[in-house]
């Protein structure tokens, strides 16, 4: 096929992150210098978002057989590129006070975005496992970036070495579906499935090894073994961007999967996806009723959270697409927002980061904005109304109550009543008057600095989408219907 | 549109007391006061403005995508509890300015109760079921905060946490319920869904909806078992727990049921389940009520008690029960928002709370004695009090229920117990208060409090008996309306009155105070009795089962997620094994239309040796080197098979990786330990064995059915096509060079790149060289073997013409530029190795980088030519020419594209290779040195 220019502007965003990566790379090795790297890197992603623009005059429109641009992807391509620009200014922030080479952070960061934003325009396996690999392998990197540290280094080689097992499964599933369908694009192994007879029991075995890929990827129950490990090893702008991209990328992927391949319809599966999401929600939540380390409470809350958006999954009705958009958004505006707090108060690097509870005791008198943030944050988790973590809990109930998965329903609602239990902890332990043990504080002037204006922005963001999101509901049912 | 400025003006008021604080403590209480008085008054002229039969509704689209609508509607209902939330939570603000101490910020107080203020009356007025449900979660919240506003205090704060998970994870419920509600009859608006009974009713998610909805209210109103949170949260300061569970939240739940009774009630599931929770809690709560000495403690289980009466008259539905139900209401808010208001008065005068320290007050506080003794009188519901008319009438409803048939005798009696108890409770609390000797001195010695403290009590006192002396006077107006907005139908007719004449109500009125009294006289044995049993306090009920469910999941955490990676890929592999070993179990599903191959002898020879090597590799692995002779065993047994399938040129490629791998390998083997220490205990062996045989197993099983089916891919095509179109029998090497040549193009350049990072990354790396074992064996005497020296050189010229010969022929025979570029790197390694780095390196004077890019560029640039003659990149042609003496020869393009594969492979190989080598000559072992 030829391209024309049409195609470009369609892969205008891929590519100026692209150009952005080489940029980056150039100048490193041109000459170090932190805030010119990252500076770079911002204007690289933030010149993507704005070409979505671009790219929204031409949509939909497939590009080469692997990638389908259309405005499913370009949302869930600006919800990583904002991912992506958080991630880099908490980045700033934190690596500010890093005593090894910092600038290679950028790169890195910028090939999982690549990775990401190749993940969710593709229907094609091909470009399924190379954008999930250009997503994960430089993610190792991040995640053992301060690998002097043991916890660090631990976290990225675990994550390696179980995410080179995920991806060994991913490939066997889509051999085994090539060599049923004959072809590696979603839709043919759609039109196979619902033709129906052949090998059915190959079909199966080949999604389920998917499907246990991109549950490990999801870290859910019972392939999230990795999660709070990673999560607490992982330097905090590198756990934002794990918990966040990384999560809207395989799960904007999942579903794309999932609608042009009506795999639910096969009995076995529809339980099994079934099991898998309400021991997620179980599960999470109960791990995280004991843990004293914010990270890990997070990690084990992000297991739970995922295993709320799997009942969308189950349900994969008309309604699903529509929540599915709405979760990730609130969901990704909460933890980037929470995770933001941890990495200012972390910041900058001083050998480990801040993340046992304790040191969180009082923050309100110290930092009243930051802990004010904070408090919002847990509330949009625990999916409070006014605070945008409702809204997509409500729609995903209701995705439930329509499809009637009273199970799953069920399971929403015990998970959500337990996990009020430990985000309230986290949330009384703001208030709480300090202790005098040592104390860690983000730095007086947080509030000036982008890492820090992007938290209060992310934070008013959670609270005007819990008030009126109405306009987020409109724009993901049109770039749904688009 | 006014009608939402009623919760607006009391969210405004949420602000005004941070603003008010400066003037001073009494002026932030008035600034505070003004917008709830004004919300007040803003009812009442809505209320006298309008005709009585009409609702008085407004709505703004909100959410229109979730049925969300900002309405509100102002009906009976709404009016009566609007009047004793704005009412009530005047008079608190006022005893609040007295109550709290120096140390609290009042600010925060007020600020809080004034946001708490809002949600409730939110709950009252939201004509939207979500809406409501928003401003229910929103008094959860809020309650939390006032909860625990001293949050110094560890009960407080446990406590409020209580409170807030218990009606929190109702509140999911309630959601549940009300989005069932809202599938069922397809909106959230509240008028739609009151007219909607019958649908509702109909259907089969009603028991659903029923359980849900009613969860979240009885765990609001504290209704057994979910009342344990209640007497937790008296840790708050007392305005707090005398507007919360008086007049406010814990009325919500009662709210609740109230408000959606058109839409739900009138089964036998909603009576049976309503009424029996409410008896129950009615007597559970009296019991605790009497065997309490917290003062706070007593009023917060009879406010438990009470609640249940209440809900006991709703589940009988009938509209003389929802009377009585809303009256007592009324009632209840009026006797025990005074009481718990005279409580406070107690425990900030004398010091304490607890009645065993307290006694003898009359003497100290009259007029408080007076007005507590006239709530509690009121209270215990005797006569001419309102609680007496209300609790009349509960009996009437009591003794006149037929819903269910034979038991039908266990509602009188089980409301006369706890009408008996209440009398009971209600005497201890005057008694040991005011009026028993005192056994002790209270920590400070009481008097009276100041008179806008005690002014609240006053009135409320008062309106009680007015309204026992003159019930009529509530009826007309605002009781009339509350019920027409509850009782579906005709408006039932009824009058109030404290006297009905001699009746069924009225003798077991009587025999339940005597009980009473009797009772009190004998609550010493009561006490006693009490004791044989174990002390359940719900906290630690509460808290254990908290903490027991967190040690399970950290024993869970230990078990599962201990850290160890090993654990987790054990566990990754052992459920994904589980989850296929069904579908790959059963071989006759999985098998094929082709039949299965014979076996011979050669095939079985090279499974046993392939297997062999594979078991041998992971059985050895401590020990490196013989590890990996094991490990090209497996290699070389892989390049055979596919020299016996027919496949040589495969083989070829596959034999010549595998040297170059293994070469490698030793290399950066030698670097590392020759042993490694045992880790593994004989258990986990077991069971890696055991996973890897599973594993095995499953791969095994799928290798089967893809051997067994007859695959239509495209090799077929790349065959017939591999002479036509690329001018080659050989169909690998046409793939690599023709068909897939701008894969095989972008492979080299990362060959290239990835040799040259490696040279860079070895780049003035040195690194120790032993010349012995761990033993102190001398490797070898001979670093460079004579014999070995001689056969390499003999070799070298030989190894490049077969390797020229294998380039040359590989587009028609087994061969090509990648299989002779490794051949070529092999010979020059064996070179290297056989005569030492500096030596090679002197007669190899130049560097390997230029090649590999040359390789590259080469590459490169056949493509690009094709562009010249106007194909796209990378089209190869091919020709035949004759040539003398050599006969017939075919050159094609993609010769030259395979040229630049071999010096690609020939420039990686050696940078990767040769640098590997080079760093061990730098540094001799000086230990070994005299």
């Amino acid at each position: 096929m030829n391209l024309t220019l049409s195609h470009l502007i369609a892969l205008l965003p891929l590519l100026i992150v692209c150009v952005t990566v080489i940029v980056v790379m150039l100048g490193i090795a041109w000459r170090r210098h932190h805030v010119v790297t990252a500076s770079l890197t911002t204007i690289g992603l933030n010149a993507a978002l704005v070409s979505l623009l671009a790219v929204l005059t031409v949509t939909p429109i497939r590009v080469s057989p692997l990638l389908l641009v259309d405005n499913y992807a370009v949302l869930y391509m600006a919800l990583i590129l904002i991912a992506g620009l958080a991630s880099t200014t908490l980045a700033h922030a934190y690596l500010e006070g890093f005593d090894d080479q910092k600038e290679e952070f950028y790169m890195l960061l910028g090939c999982s975005v690549l990775g990401g934003l190749t993940m969710v325009a593709s229907d094609h396996m091909l470009s399924l496992f190379f954008g999930l690999e250009l997503l994960s392998v430089p993610l190792y990197g991040m995640a053992a970036y301060a690998y002097r540290t043991r916890l660090s280094l631990e976290s990225g080689i675990k994550y390696m070495v179980l995410s080179a097992a995920a991806s060994a499964f991913l490939l066997f599933g889509m051999a085994l579906l090539y060599a049923e369908s004959g072809s590696l694009a979603f839709a043919d192994l759609g039109a196979r499935l619902t033709e129906g007879g052949g090998h059915a029991s190959w079909l199966l075995m080949g999604i389920g090894m998917m499907v246990i890929a991109m549950a490990f990827k999801l870290s859910l129950v019972p392939f999230h073994l990795w999660t709070a490990d990673v999560y607490e090893g992982a330097p905090a702008p590198v756990t934002a961007f794990l918990a966040t991209v990384s999560k809207i990328a395989v799960f904007a992927l999942l579903m794309r999967l999932f609608m042009s391949a009506p795999v639910t319809d096969i009995a076995s599966l529809h339980t099994i996806v079934a099991i898998i999401a309400f021991l997620s929600m179980m599960v999470g939540n109960l791990m995280a009723l004991r843990q004293d380390n914010i990270k890990r409470l997070m990690g084990y809350s992000s297991i739970g959270h995922l295993g709320y958006l799997l009942t969308v999954v189950v349900a994969s009705d008309d309604l699903a697409l529509l929540t599915t958009g709405i979760y990730l958004i609130t969901y990704v505006a909460t933890t980037l927002a929470t995770f933001g707090v941890i990495a200012l108060v972390s910041s900058p690097w001083q050998g480990s980061d801040v993340a046992s509870l304790k040191f969180y005791r009082g923050l309100f008198w110290r930092r009243p904005y930051l802990a004010a943030v904070m408090t919002v944050m847990m509330l949009s988790l625990a999916g409070i109304p006014m605070t945008a973590g409702f809204i997509g809990k409500f729609y995903v109930l209701a995705t439930g109550v329509e499809a009637q998965l009273w199970w799953l329903v069920a399971g929403v609602i015990i998970g959500s009543a337990l996990s009020l239990y430990y985000y309230l902890r986290v949330m009384v332990m703001l208030y709480l008057h300090p202790t005098e043990e040592e104390q860690y504080d983000a730095s007086s002037d947080w509030g000036q600095r982008a890492g820090g204006i992007m938290v209060i922005l992310l934070a008013l963001a959670v609270l005007v989408l819990g008030i009126y999101p109405q306009p987020m509901i409109m724009l993901v049912s049109s770039a749904i219907l688009g | 549109m006014t009608l939402p400025w009623i919760p607006l003006l009391t969210f405004l008021g949420v602000f005004v007391p941070a603003l008010a604080i400066r003037g001073g403590r009494t002026v932030c209480a008035l600034a505070t006061a003004t917008a709830p008085a004004v919300a007040l008054g803003l009812v009442l002229f809505f209320y006298l403005g309008h005709d009585g039969d009409e609702v008085m509704r407004t709505s703004l689209q909100w959410l229109p995508a979730m049925g969300l609508e900002l309405a509100f509607r102002l009906d009976g209902l709404s009016l009566l509890f609007l009047l004793l939330i704005l009412g009530i939570g005047l008079l608190i603000i006022l005893y609040t300015r007295y109550y709290l101490s120096e140390q609290d910020s009042m600010s925060r107080f007020y600020a809080f109760l004034m946001l708490f203020m809002t949600a409730m009356v939110g709950i009252v007025t939201s004509d939207n079921l979500l809406l409501l449900w928003g401003f229910w979660e929103l008094t959860s919240i809020s309650s939390f905060l006032l909860i625990s506003f001293w949050s110094h205090e560890t009960t407080a704060r446990k406590g409020a946490r209580m409170a807030m998970t218990v009606t929190g994870a109702g509140g999911l419920a309630l959601l549940a319920g009300i989005m069932l509600i809202g599938k069922v009859v397809g909106t959230y608006d509240m008028g739609t869904v009151l007219e909607s009974h019958d649908l509702i009713t109909a259907s089969p998610l009603y028991p659903a909806i029923i359980v849900l909805v009613l969860l979240g209210a009885f765990t609001k109103s504290a209704q057994f078992p979910f009342h344990f949170w209640l007497p937790h949260a008296m840790a708050a300061p007392t305005p707090v727990s005398a507007y919360l569970h008086s007049a406010t939240m814990v009325k919500a739940g009662i709210f609740l049921m109230l408000r959606l009774h058109p839409a739900l009630s009138g089964t036998e599931l909603w009576t049976v389940i309503v009424t029996l929770t409410g008896l129950v809690t009615m007597v559970y709560g009296a019991w605790f009520a009497f065997l309490k000495t917290d003062l706070k403690g007593i009023l917060a289980f009879s406010t438990i008690s009470h609640l249940g009466l209440i809900t006991s008259l709703l589940g009988l539905g009938n509209s003389q029960a929802m009377i009585a139900a809303l009256f007592h209401i009324i009632n209840h808010a009026l006797f025990k928002a005074s009481l718990f208001m005279a409580a406070g008065i107690i425990d900030h005068e004398a010091g304490t709370r607890d009645v065993r320290k307290l006694g003898g007050l009359y003497r100290l506080m009259p007029i408080t004695t007076v007005l507590t003794c006239i709530a509690t009188v009121s209270m215990a519901g005797l006569p001419p009090l309102n609680g007496f008319i209300s609790k009349e009438m509960f009996f009437t409803e009591a003794l006149a229920s037929q819903q269910f048939g034979g038991l039908a005798w266990i509602v009188p009696l089980l409301a006369g117990l706890g009408g008996l108890l209440s009398v009971a409770y209600s005497l201890r609390l005057a008694y040991a208060t005011f009026f028993r000797r005192p056994r002790q001195e209270p920590p400070k010695t009481p008097h009276e409090p100041p008179w806008p403290m005690r002014f609240p009590v006053e009135l409320l006192v008062a309106l009680c008996i007015i309204v026992g002396l003159v019930p009529t006077l509530p009826q007309s107006p605002i009781l009339e309306d509350a019920v027409r907005a509850t009782v579906s139908g005709e408006m039932p007719e009824f009058h109030l009155a404290l006297w009905h004449g001699i009746n069924p109500a009225l003798l077991l009125s009587m025999a339940v105070i005597a009980g009473g009294i009797v009772l009190h006289l004998l609550h010493r044995h009561m006490m006693r009795f009490n004791r044989q049993f174990k002390p359940q306090d719900a906290r630690y009920i509460f808290e254990g089962f908290v903490q027991r469910l967190v040690a399970l999941c950290q024993r869970l955490i230990d078990r599962l997620e201990n850290g160890s990676l090993q654990r987790y890929m054990f566990l990754l592999m052992a459920v994904s094994v589980l989850a296929m070993a069904l579908g790959l179990a059963d071989l006759d599903m999985l098998a094929g239309s082709l039949g299965q191959q014979a076996l011979d002898p050669i095939v079985i020879l090279g499974a046993a040796l392939l297997i062999m090597g594979g078991v041998l590799t992971a059985a050895l692995h401590r020990y490196r080197l013989i590890s990996l002779l094991m490990l090209s065993v497996v290699g070389l047994v892989v390049a055979l098979t596919f020299a016996r399938f027919s496949a040589p040129d495969l083989a070829l490629t596959q034999l010549s990786v595998e040297v170059v791998t293994m070469i490698l390998l030793m290399l950066a083997l030698f670097f590392l330990p020759q042993k490694t220490p045992k880790e593994s205990s004989g258990a986990r062996v077991v069971r890696d064995v055991l996973i890897a045989t599973g594993f095995g197993g499953a791969v095994a099983s799928l290798n089967f059915a893809v051997l067994t089916r007859d695959l239509n891919s495209i090799s077929n095509f790349f065959i017939d096509q591999s002479v036509p179109g690329g001018g080659g029998h050989n169909v690998v090497n046409v793939i690599l060079v023709d068909f897939r040549g701008f894969d095989t193009l972008g492979e080299i350049t990362v060959l290239a790149i990835a040799g040259l990072a490696i040279f860079k990354l070895l780049n003035r790396l040195r690194l120790f060289m032993p010349a012995t074992d761990m033993e102190g064996r001398l490797w070898s005497n001979d670093r460079h073997p004579t014999l070995l020296m001689v056969v390499s050189q003999t070799l070298l010229p030989l190894a490049l013409l077969v390797s020229f010969f294998i380039f040359l022929r590989g587009h028609n025979q087994p061969g090509g530029g990648f299989i002779a570029g490794l051949i070529t790197a092999v010979a020059l390694i064996l070179l290297y190795m056989s005569r030492g780095v500096e030596w090679a390196q002197q007669r190899l004077d130049f560097q390997f980088q230029p090649i590999a890019i040359a390789g590259v560029a080469l590459s490169t640039f056949t493509g690009l030519c094709s562009w010249l003659f106007g194909y796209p990149f990378l089209t190869s042609t091919f020709d035949h020419f004759h040539l003398p003496l050599i006969g017939d020869i075919e050159l094609a393009s993609a010769l030259i594209f395979d040229g630049g594969i071999y010096l690609a492979v020939v420039g990686a190989t050696l940078m990767i290779l040769a640098n590997l080598g080079k760093l061990t000559t730098a540094h001799r072992p000086n230990k070994d040195m005299p």
